[in-house]
C-alpha cells in the first residue's frame, strides 16, 4: 500500500491540484443553477477571461505582487460580468433561451479573446517564489500546485462559513430551496441572484487565472473548462457547495489517477463515470434540498 | 401578445426563406446536372486561380498565419506572377479539422474553379480530401500535412512539399542510437495517426540502428493537460533518453511539465521539429532549452538562400519564418516551374507539369520531388539553445543526406 | 402538419389549406434547385437539409417531448458511419445504406434510451450529453472507422439496384431532398398519431398523465427510438453526399447548434427547427467565409438577437414547461 502511495503521490496531488482549479469554476456554475435554474454556458468563456487577464498583466517573470493583482483584477471583472449576465438573462423566461443567449455570449466572448490575444497558446508563469519545487516522499513536485491546492481549500472554507453561518448565505441557501416562498417574504431575489452570478463569476475567473500556469491560455480552453464544470456540478448535485467540492475531488482524480491506472479507456472514464453516478443517483451526490417546484 | 410572437415568428420565416432563396440564386451558376469544369480551360492570357487552404481560426491559425505569408512572399518577389502568369489567389478557411475543412477546400475546387490549391495543415483534412482532387483532376500541393498514407500510392495530382511523419522521425533514428549507446529510449506520443506514425517511423529507424526500446505509451489526443503520471513511468523505466511527438498546445504542456517535474537535466529530450517551432517555443520557454529535434528546416540555418529569405521575410513581417512558411514558399516556387511548363493552365495541364518541376532551390536546402511527390530533402538535428535573440533551434548536425 | 395555434378569425378549413400551400410550393422549390444552382450552393443546401433531419430528430424530443437533449448527434453519427462502411465494404446502394443505417442508429438508440429516458429535466439533458460525447471519443479513438482521421474515400451512392452511381451533385441532393422529405413524413405521422397526443402529454404534465394511468416511459422510449432512427436517416444522407465522415462532424458543438437551432426555430412544431438549422448551416458555412472565420462570433450574434427578437422563435410555437404555465409570458 505505502510503496503504491510512493509511485502515485505526485498523480494523486496532481488530482487535488486539478479539483482545486476545477472546485473554484464549478461552484459559481452549480450555485447559479441552483438559485435561478439557469444553465450559465458562457462560464467556461468566463475562466477563459480570467486566463487571459494573466497573459495581460504578467510577463514573463511575475513578482508575487503583480499575480495578487492580477488576481484582483480577474476577481473584479469576473464580477462585473456576472452580474451583468444575471440581468441579461433575468429578462428571458425559458431555460431553454437562457441557454441559447449564454452560448451566443460564450461565442462572442471567445471570437473577441482569440482577436485580441491571437489564436497561439500562451504561457503565463507561475509567481516567483513560488515557482520552484519541493520533495514530497522521494519525488520532486511543483509548489505552485500545492499553492492552489491551499488557496482554494481556503476559499471553500470561507465559502462554508458564508453560506452555514452568515444571514446572507441563509438567504441564498433559502432561495436555493424555494425561491417564491423568499419572494413572498419581501426579499428582493433579484439582488440575491445578481450577487450570487456575480460571485460565480468571479470565482471563475479566478479559478482561470490560477490554472494557467499549469493549462495555460488558449481559443478553445474555454469548451473544455465548461464541459468539465458541467460534469463536476451535475455529479455533485446542483446547488450545493458540499457537491460543488465532492465532484471537483471526483473529477479531478479520474482525469488524473483514472488516466493514470486505466490509460486505454482515458477517454471514456469521465463522461462513462458520470452516466453512471447520474443513473444511481440522479440528483447528484450532494443536491441541494429542494422544494417542492424541483 | 402570444398572436403578435407568433405573426413575428412567421415573418421571420418569411424573410429567412427569401434571403435563402437569394442566397442561394445569387450563387446561381448554370445548374448541377451536368459535367463540372476541373480547373481554368486553358486560356492562354487571363490569370491563373489557386486556391490557398489553410486554418484562418481556430487552434492552428498561427500556421496558417505563416504558410499564408511564406506563399505570399514569393508571389511578391516574383510580381505577382507564377510561370509567367498573373496568378488569382482564392482562399479558404481549413478551420481546425476535416469539419470544416472539407467543405471549405472543395468549395474551392467546386464553386471557385481553381487550377490548383496549396495548403492544408491537417492530415484528417487532406485524407478527407484526396478523392476530391483526384476525381476532379486538380492538383493538391499539400504544403505541412504528414500523414504517410497521404502519398503511399503515388497520384498525379497529389504533391507535398512537407515531410512525412515517418520520414521526419527516421531521420532522427540512427543518430539517437549513437547517443545513448547501451542505454534505452523511451517512447511517449498523442494517441493519433500522426503520434503512431512518427513513433513507427522512429522506433525502426532506432532499432536498425542497435537501438533498445524502454516504453512505449500513447496519450489521449488533444484531452492531455496533465502527463505526470506518464512522466512517472518514464522516471521508473530507467530510460537514457525520450523519444516524443506532440504539437500545439500538447507540445508546450508536455515539454514544460517535463522540465518542471525535473526529468530535463537527466533525460535527454528528442523529438521531431514541430515540438519547438515557432509560438509553441515562444509559449515553452525556458523549459524548452537543451530539447534536441530533427527538422528540414531551421530559420538559424547558415547559407546564402536562407540568410536572404529569413531578411526578406522579416523585412516583410517583421518576425521569424518558420518552417510552415517555407514549406509554402516551395509550394509557390514548385507551381511558378510547373505553370512555366505547362501546356495549358487546368487543373489537369498544371498536375503533368509538376512532374517536370526539377530542383527547387529552398531556403531549406535544394531538393526535388521523390517518386512518391514528396521532397527528397536533408534533415538537421537541432537543439534549443538561449542566442542573442532569445531561443532558437540551433542546427548541431545533419542527419541525412 | 403543423400542430401550431388557429388564428380566431378564420375558420378551421382555411387555416389548414393555408399551410399546405405553403408547404407544397416549398417543396417544389427544393425540387427545382439543381436546375438553376451551382454545385457548391447545391451541396450546401443537400448538407442543409441533412442537418435539418438531424434538428427534427431534437425537436421531437425537446420540443413534442418536453426532453432537451444534446444526444442525438450519436445517432446521427451512428447511422453516417454506418452508410460508410456499408458503401466502403458491401454495397453502395443507396436504399439499403438508408435502412441499415436508420436501423443500427434505432437500435442503438433503444439500448441507451431504455436507461436514459429514466431520467428527465437537467438530468437527461447530462446523460445525452455523456451519451452524445461517449460515441464521439468512440468514434475518435476506434480504428475500424478510421479513429481521428475519420472515414474517407466512401463510394458514390447509387439508387436503382445495379444502376450507375451518382456523380453529379444535382442527382445526390435529389436523393437527400428524398430522404429528408420521407423522414418529415415519419416524423409529421408520428406527431399526429396517439403516441403525438401522449408525447405532448408527457411534455405538459406528465404527473397528470401518471395519474390518469397512463404508462410514460415505454412513451417516452417509444419517442426516443423514433427519434434515434431518424437522426440516423439524417446521418445517412449526410454521408451519401458528402462521402466523407469525422469525428469532427458529431461533436459536443454540432449538439449544441442542433439544440439551439430547434430553440431557433421554435421548439413543437417541424419546420421552425429546419428554418432554424438553415440559418445555422447558412451563417456558419457561408458568410463566414466572407467574413475571415468569423463564424462563431456571427452565430453568437445571431443567438443573442434571436433570443431577443424571437420569444417564441421563428414559428412562433409556445414552449411549455411545469414552471411557466401560469405565468404572463
Amino acid at each position: 500500500m505505502l510503496s503504491w502511495l510512493d509511485a502515485n503521490t505526485a498523480t494523486l496531488l496532481n488530482g487535488f491540484a486539478l479539483a482545486a482549479v476545477l472546485f473554484l469554476v464549478a461552484v459559481g456554475l452549480s450555485l447559479v443553477f441552483g438559485t435561478m435554474n439557469v444553465l450559465n454556458l458562457a462560464h467556461g468563456a468566463v475562466s477563459l477571461t480570467g486566463a487571459y487577464i494573466g497573459v495581460a498583466l504578467l510577463g514573463q517573470n511575475a513578482a508575487a505582487s503583480s499575480f495578487l493583482v492580477a488576481v484582483l483584477a480577474a476577481a473584479a471583472i469576473g464580477l462585473v460580468i456576472g452580474v451583468a449576465l444575471a440581468w441579461l438573462t433575468s429578462s428571458v423566461g425559458d431555460h431553454l433561451r437562457q441557454a441559447l443567449l449564454t452560448l451566443g455570449i460564450a461565442l462572442i466572448a471567445g471570437d473577441v479573446l482569440a482577436e485580441v490575444f491571437g489564436d497561439d497558446v500562451e504561457s503565463v508563469p507561475a509567481p516567483a517564489g513560488l515557482d520552484g519545487t519541493v520533495v514530497v516522499l522521494d519525488d520532486p513536485y511543483p509548489v505552485y500546485r500545492l499553492v492552489i491546492i491551499a488557496i482554494s481549500a481556503l476559499i471553500a472554507g470561507l465559502l462554508y462559513v458564508v453560506l452555514e453561518r452568515t444571514r446572507i448565505g441563509a438567504i441564498v441557501r433559502a432561495t436555493v430551496a424555494d425561491r417564491t416562498m423568499v419572494e413572498a417574504m419581501g426579499i428582493r431575489t433579484s439582488l440575491v441572484l445578481g450577487g450570487v452570478f456575480g460571485a460565480g463569476a468571479a470565482l471563475a475567473a479566478v479559478g482561470g487565472l490560477l490554472a494557467a500556469p499549469i493549462l495555460g491560455a488558449q481559443p478553445g480552453l474555454d469548451d473544455t473548462v465548461l464541459l468539465l464544470a458541467l460534469v463536476v456540478v451535475v455529479i455533485g448535485g446542483l446547488g450545493s457547495l458540499r457537491g460543488a467540492l465532492v465532484g471537483a475531488v471526483l473529477v479531478g482524480q479520474v482525469q488524473t489517477l483514472g488516466v493514470s491506472l486505466l490509460s486505454e479507456y482515458a477517454s471514456f472514464l469521465l463522461f462513462g463515470g458520470m452516466a453512471l453516478v447520474l443513473l444511481v443517483r440522479p440528483r447528484g451526490l450532494l443536491p441541494a434540498k429542494i422544494g417542492s417546484h424541483a | 401578445m402570444f398572436k403578435r410572437d407568433v405573426q413575428r415568428g412567421h415573418r421571420a420565416a418569411g424573410l429567412v426563406l427569401t434571403s435563402v432563396a437569394a442566397v442561394l440564386l445569387a450563387s446561381c451558376g448554370g445548374g448541377s446536372l451536368s459535367e463540372g469544369g476541373g480547373g481554368e480551360s486553358g486560356d492562354n492570357s487571363g490569370p491563373v486561380k489557386i486556391g490557398l487552404s489553410v486554418p484562418v481560426s481556430g487552434v492552428y491559425a498561427s500556421l496558417g498565419e505563416d504558410m499564408t505569408q511564406g506563399f505570399n512572399l514569393y508571389l511578391d518577389e516574383n510580381d505577382g506572377k507564377l510561370g509567367g502568369r498573373d496568378i488569382e489567389v482564392v482562399s479558404a478557411d481549413e478551420g481546425e479539422g476535416p469539419e470544416t475543412g472539407v467543405p471549405a477546400t472543395t468549395k474551392l475546387v467546386t464553386q471557385d474553379q481553381v487550377s490548383a490549391v496549396v495548403g492544408i495543415v491537417n492530415s484528417s483534412v487532406a485524407l478527407g480530401l484526396q478523392e476530391t482532387f483526384v476525381q476532379s483532376e486538380v492538383p493538391l500541393i499539400i504544403a505541412n500535412a504528414g500523414a504517410d498514407d497521404l502519398t503511399a500510392e503515388a497520384s498525379p495530382y497529389i504533391w507535398r512539399t512537407s515531410f512525412t511523419n515517418g520520414g521526419v522521425a527516421a531521420a532522427l533514428g540512427e543518430a539517437v542510437a549513437e547517443d545513448v549507446g547501451d542505454g534505452s529510449v523511451y517512447l511517449i506520443a498523442a494517441d493519433y495517426a500522426a503520434g503512431e506514425e512518427s513513433v513507427n517511423g522512429f522506433k525502426e529507424a532506432f532499432e536498425a540502428a542497435g537501438g533498445t526500446v524502454a516504453g512505449e505509451t500513447y496519450t489521449p489526443f488533444g484531452t492531455t493537460s496533465d502527463w505526470q503520471p506518464y512522466l512517472s513511468k518514464i522516471r521508473s523505466s530507467g530510460a537514457t533518453a525520450v523519444y516524443t511527438f506532440y504539437a500545439g498546445a500538447e507540445a508546450v504542456n508536455f515539454v514544460k511539465q517535463y522540465s518542471t517535474f525535473g526529468l530535463a537535466e537527466k533525460t535527454q529530450l528528442y523529438g521531431v521539429g514541430f515540438l519547438t517551432e515557432g509560438g509553441v517555443l515562444d509559449a515553452q520557454g525556458q523549459a524548452a532549452v537543451g530539447t534536441q529535434t530533427s527538422l528540414h528546416y531551421s530559420d538559424l540555418l547558415e547559407s546564402d538562400s536562407n540568410r536572404r529569405f529569413v531578411d526578406a521575410y522579416q523585412a516583410a513581417y517583421d518576425e521569424v519564418p518558420t518552417v510552415y512558411a517555407v514549406q509554402a514558399y516551395d509550394a509557390a516556387a514548385a507551381l511558378d516551374a510547373a505553370i512555366e511548363g505547362a501546356e495549358s493552365t487546368d487543373g489537369a495541364g498544371i498536375a503533368e507539369a509538376m512532374a517536370d518541376v526539377g530542383e527547387i532551390d529552398s531556403p531549406r536546402g535544394a531538393w526535388s520531388f521523390d517518386e512518391n511527390h514528396n521532397p527528397d530533402q536533408p534533415y538537421y538535428l537541432r537543439e534549443v539553445q538561449e542566442g542573442e535573440s532569445g531561443l532558437g533551434n540551433v542546427i548541431v548536425g545533419k542527419l541525412t543526406q | 402538419m403543423s400542430t401550431g395555434v388557429q388564428s380566431p378569425t378564420s375558420s378551421t378549413r382555411s387555416a389548414r389549406v393555408v399551410p399546405r400551400v405553403c408547404f407544397g410550393a416549398v417543396v417544389l422549390l427544393l425540387a427545382g434547385l439543381p436546375l438553376f444552382l451551382a454545385p457548391y450552393p447545391i451541396g450546401l443546401a443537400g448538407r442543409i437539409l441533412a442537418f435539418g433531419l438531424l434538428v427534427v430528430s431534437v425537436d421531437l424530443l425537446t420540443g413534442v417531448t418536453g426532453l432537451p437533449t444534446l444526444g442525438q448527434v450519436a445517432y446521427f453519427g451512428v447511422g453516417a458511419y454506418t452508410a460508410g462502411l456499408v458503401g466502403i465494404h458491401a454495397t453502395s446502394s443507396a436504399a439499403v445504406q438508408l435502412v441499415a443505417g436508420s436501423a443500427v442508429a434505432a437500435l442503438v438508440a433503444l439500448v441507451t434510451g431504455a436507461v436514459a429516458v429514466r431520467t428527465s429535466g437537467i438530468v437527461f439533458l447530462m446523460v445525452t450529453l455523456a451519451i452524445g460525447e461517449l460515441t464521439h471519443q468512440l468514434a475518435d479513438s476506434w480504428s475500424v472507422v478510421g479513429a481521428s482521421d475519420g472515414l474517407a474515400g466512401i463510394p458514390f451512392v447509387s439508387v436503382l439496384p445495379g444502376g450507375a452511381p451518382l456523380v453529379l451533385p444535382g442527382f445526390l441532393y435529389w436523393w437527400v431532398l428524398a430522404v429528408f422529405l420521407l423522414g418529415m413524413l415519419g416524423a409529421w405521422l408520428v406527431t399526429t398519431s396517439p403516441l403525438g397526443r401522449s408525447m405532448r402529454g408527457v411534455r405538459d404534465g406528465e404527473e397528470r398523465l401518471r395519474a390518469l394511468g397512463q404508462q410514460t416511459y415505454p412513451v417516452k422510449l417509444m419517442a426516443y427510438v423514433v427519434a434515434g432512427a431518424l437522426a440516423g436517416a439524417a446521418g445517412t444522407a449526410w454521408t451519401a453526399q458528402t462521402r466523407f465522415i469525422s469525428p469532427g462532424d458529431i461533436g459536443f458543438d454540432i449538439a449544441a447548434f442542433a439544440l439551439l437551432s430547434v430553440v431557433l426555430g421554435g421548439a413543437g412544431t417541424l419546420w421552425g427547427p429546419v428554418v432554424g438549422a438553415a440559418v445555422v448551416i447558412l451563417v456558419r458555412d457561408w458568410l463566414a467565409t466572407f467574413l475571415d472565420g468569423r463564424g462563431a462570433l456571427m452565430l453568437g450574434i445571431l443567438f443573442v438577437v434571436a433570443v431577443y427578437a424571437l420569444p417564441r422563435g421563428v414559428a412562433g410555437a409556445r414552449w411549455r414547461t411545469h414552471r411557466t404555465r401560469g405565468s404572463a409570458t
